[in-house]
């Protein structure tokens, strides 16, 4: 039972890890039905800032992780105002293909820099014995970064039940036309939804650094292994994204732990979490919480 | 005297046409290598201080006028670990009339070894693949291949596990033709007397946590697990261990897990991401690591300060890597030189096939010589063995040759 437990939250410590890099893809699609493509590329520039505050400029690692949030937040909404706002109105394929575009500049401009070849990692700043109860152990990073996750998903939950700019931006999700005649400024909402969604990869990029150390096709891989989840939970959705995350994670510890080496079964951690995604999407086509458009003619 | 001083200025020009001749010639003595490899994408962390290890050591062979002065010219191409990207490179560089390739990845070793044969230029490979020299008998491995070096993990294990039975080993490998490469070997290994039960392989995805993985391998009774990958899914796979206290203390520690993988798995890259999870991994190489004081290594220590390189490139052993892989192809150079042969892949191959016996070459980067023969196109034919304690690698008893290898 030990074994199951454990299963269970290592389950629980992954997914929530791929809900938070999820949820970038999830707070952009939300208020633009864009994709973007250079998910990955944002949340590895998250880890680079905190690694470079912390290591080569001093600051504290849980500034330099505040920080990197901070930039992270301008830069993503710096990128939307330049390359993406004027597109709006155009084909969502050219947008999408500009994120492609954008994803390639960002591989470019980070493999000028050392973090494009070399490993790195943080200084070790959280306790290095784990948190064990029962036999089921934990360690420090993986809970803070658990904890970090559900606090933003929290917060981001809240902004957009509560908040007048977190109303303003689902109403440009549903009818960017009838938002704009109240007078909401569509532009400015994506711009801020851009911004989040940088804000979320730096804070994903600062966990999943902290646990796989800093390589840069590691941590850009992520962008595509959340895809998955975000599909499943459905692209519009912060609680699917919880939710698939989790299924996700729980789903990949089970394949490895019951699985995998058994009757010649191997790599199923991989392969399962694709197969589950194509059978619930033939039941629900847009994910388990996506919104299901219906047009009246 | 007026036919006089136009004789004189006629030899003048005849003279001057001579030189102006002669010249170009002279320029012409500059050797064409080549160099492609991943500085970007996949596996660039290998790649990158590799490629400054081989373009430090030809400007150093250049300025300090080891070929006299003739010079080597070896254009670095990235190719981002991209088969085609390679095949190109290689033909721009046949253009370029290169006389040896210095190459990559085991993939695109694999992809171009037949025109490595068709076009007869020797090649020296960054990648250890055992298959290679038998795909091409124009690709020589720098040193012992990755069979060599998992075998000789593995050996190890066999002849140092404490304990009853036969030892339960898993093996944990990059989902690739580069982790893959050892396996066969391995196995005829074990089919041939060396006693250890392989329980498991494991080819590894992007994990973020290997509870699952770690504990199904211990209820199986796993006590090793032999890694041939690269750094960071180690990093993480120690990182887990540790966290579930499955590391072993000691060699072999009965009921835990001792960790211990082949040449890009280990080096000062792993320890800076594995931090203390990384003590007790054991590690088969055939370079000197800068954690061990010697000739060898205060060189490339004054080597990458001269170029000035920054301390984990310095430090890396990848570096060592790009080093030797053109000391090599230089050394090769000069002999021909030295022969009164002209410097062609020809000759060249000649040469290396002829590096043995009282002609083995000892480069310094490596635990042994460097011995070509026709029948043999490793270099290198020891490994070391090396163990993180404190912090640092450091060997482990001496250089030996696997025995349960061919």
């Amino acid at each position: 039972m030990t074994y199951f437990f454990q299963l269970v939250v290592s389950g629980v410590v992954v997914g929530s890890i791929y809900a938070l890099s999820a949820l970038g893809f999830v707070l952009i699609y939300k208020s633009s039905r864009v994709l973007n493509i250079a998910h990955g590329q944002i949340i590895a520039g998250g880890a680079f800032i905190v690694y470079a505050l912390t290591v080569w400029a001093g600051v504290p690692i849980i500034l330099s992780f505040l920080a990197s949030m901070v930039i992270t937040f301008f830069l993503a909404m710096s990128v939307e105002r330049v390359f993406l706002r004027r597109l709006i109105g155009e084909p969502i394929i050219s947008v999408i293909m500009v994120t492609i575009g954008l994803m390639s500049i960002i591989d470019g401009v980070i493999y000028f820099t050392p973090f494009g070849s070399m490993n790195y990692s943080f200084p070790e700043f959280l306790p290095s014995t784990p948190i064990s109860m029962g036999g089921v152990s934990i360690s420090w990073t993986q809970l803070v970064g658990v904890l970090i996750t559900f606090i933003l998903i929290g917060a981001f939950s809240w902004f957009f039940k509560r908040s007048t700019i977190g109303v303003s931006m689902r109403a440009v999700s549903d009818d960017q036309l009838a938002s704009m005649s109240v007078g909401i400024s569509v532009p400015k909402v994506f711009g801020l939804a851009w911004a989040m969604a940088g804000l979320s990869a730096a804070a994903a990029g600062g966990i999943i650094g902290n646990i796989t150390g800093l390589n840069f096709e590691t941590l850009r891989a992520f962008g595509i292994t959340v895809f998955p989840v975000v599909i499943l939970g459905g692209l519009d959705s912060i609680i699917g994204a919880v939710v698939a995350g989790i299924i996700m994670g729980l789903i990949q510890q089970f394949a490895a732990g019951y699985l995998d080496g058994n009757w010649g079964l191997n790599g199923t951690a991989d392969v399962l979490p694709y197969i589950i995604l194509l059978v619930i999407l033939l039941f629900k086509p847009h994910g388990l919480f996506g919104t299901h458009e219906i047009e009246r003619v | 005297m007026k036919r006089k001083y136009h004789r004189l200025w006629i030899v003048a020009m005849a003279v001057g046409l001579a030189l102006a001749f002669m010249a170009p010639v002279q320029a012409a003595e500059t050797y064409q290598l080549g160099l492609s490899l991943a500085i970007t994408g996949p596996t660039s962390d290998a790649g990158n201080p590799y490629s400054k290890g081989a373009e430090d050591y030809i400007r150093f062979v250049n300025e300090t006028k080891v070929l006299g002065d003739a010079k080597v010219d070896c254009p670095i191409r990235d190719d981002m670990y991209e088969t085609a990207v390679t095949k190109r490179n290689f033909e721009d560089f046949l253009d370029q009339e290169m006389v040896l390739f210095l190459s990559y990845a085991t993939g695109a070793n694999q992809a171009l070894a037949q025109d490595f044969n068709e076009v007869k230029i020797p090649v020296i490979p960054a990648s250890m693949d055992k298959s290679l020299v038998g795909m091409s008998e124009y690709i020589f491995l720098p040193i012992a291949s990755y069979s060599h070096q998992y075998v000789g993990v593995a050996e190890y294990v066999a002849k140092n596990h404490k304990g009853g039975g036969v030892p339960k080993v898993a093996a944990f490998i990059h989902p690739s033709a580069f982790g893959r490469a050892p396996l066969e070997d391995f196995k005829a290994a074990v089919a041939a007397g060396l006693k250890l039960d392989l329980v498991e392989v494991v080819e590894h995805g992007k994990d973020l946590d290997n509870s699952a993985l770690l504990q199904r391998l211990q209820s199986k009774g796993v006590q090793y697990v032999l890694c041939q990958t690269v750094q960071s899914p180690v990093a993480t796979l120690l990182n887990d261990a540790q966290r579930l206290g499955m590391t072993a203390a000691s060699f072999g520690e009965a009921g835990k897990i001792t960790f211990m993988g082949a040449h890009y798995t280990g080096g000062n890259d792993l320890i800076s991401l594995a931090g203390s999870a990384a003590e007790g991994y054991y590690w088969t190489t055939a370079y000197h690591v800068t954690s061990e004081k010697g000739p060898w290594t205060d060189w490339q220590l004054d080597m990458a300060k001269k170029y000035e390189r920054d301390d984990k490139t310095a430090n890396s052993h990848n570096y060592a890597c790009g080093m030797m892989a053109a000391q090599v192809a230089v050394e090769a150079i000069r002999r021909t030189r030295e022969a009164g042969q002209e410097v062609t892949s020809a000759t060249l191959y000649e040469t290396l096939n002829q590096m043995n016996g009282d002609k083995a070459f000892e480069s310094l980067a490596a635990v042994g010589p460097v011995t070509y023969g026709p029948g043999d196109h490793m270099g290198v034919d020891t490994v070391q063995l090396y163990v993180v304690k404190d912090g640092a690698f450091q060997s482990e008893g001496e250089p030996f040759k696997p025995e349960f290898i061919k």
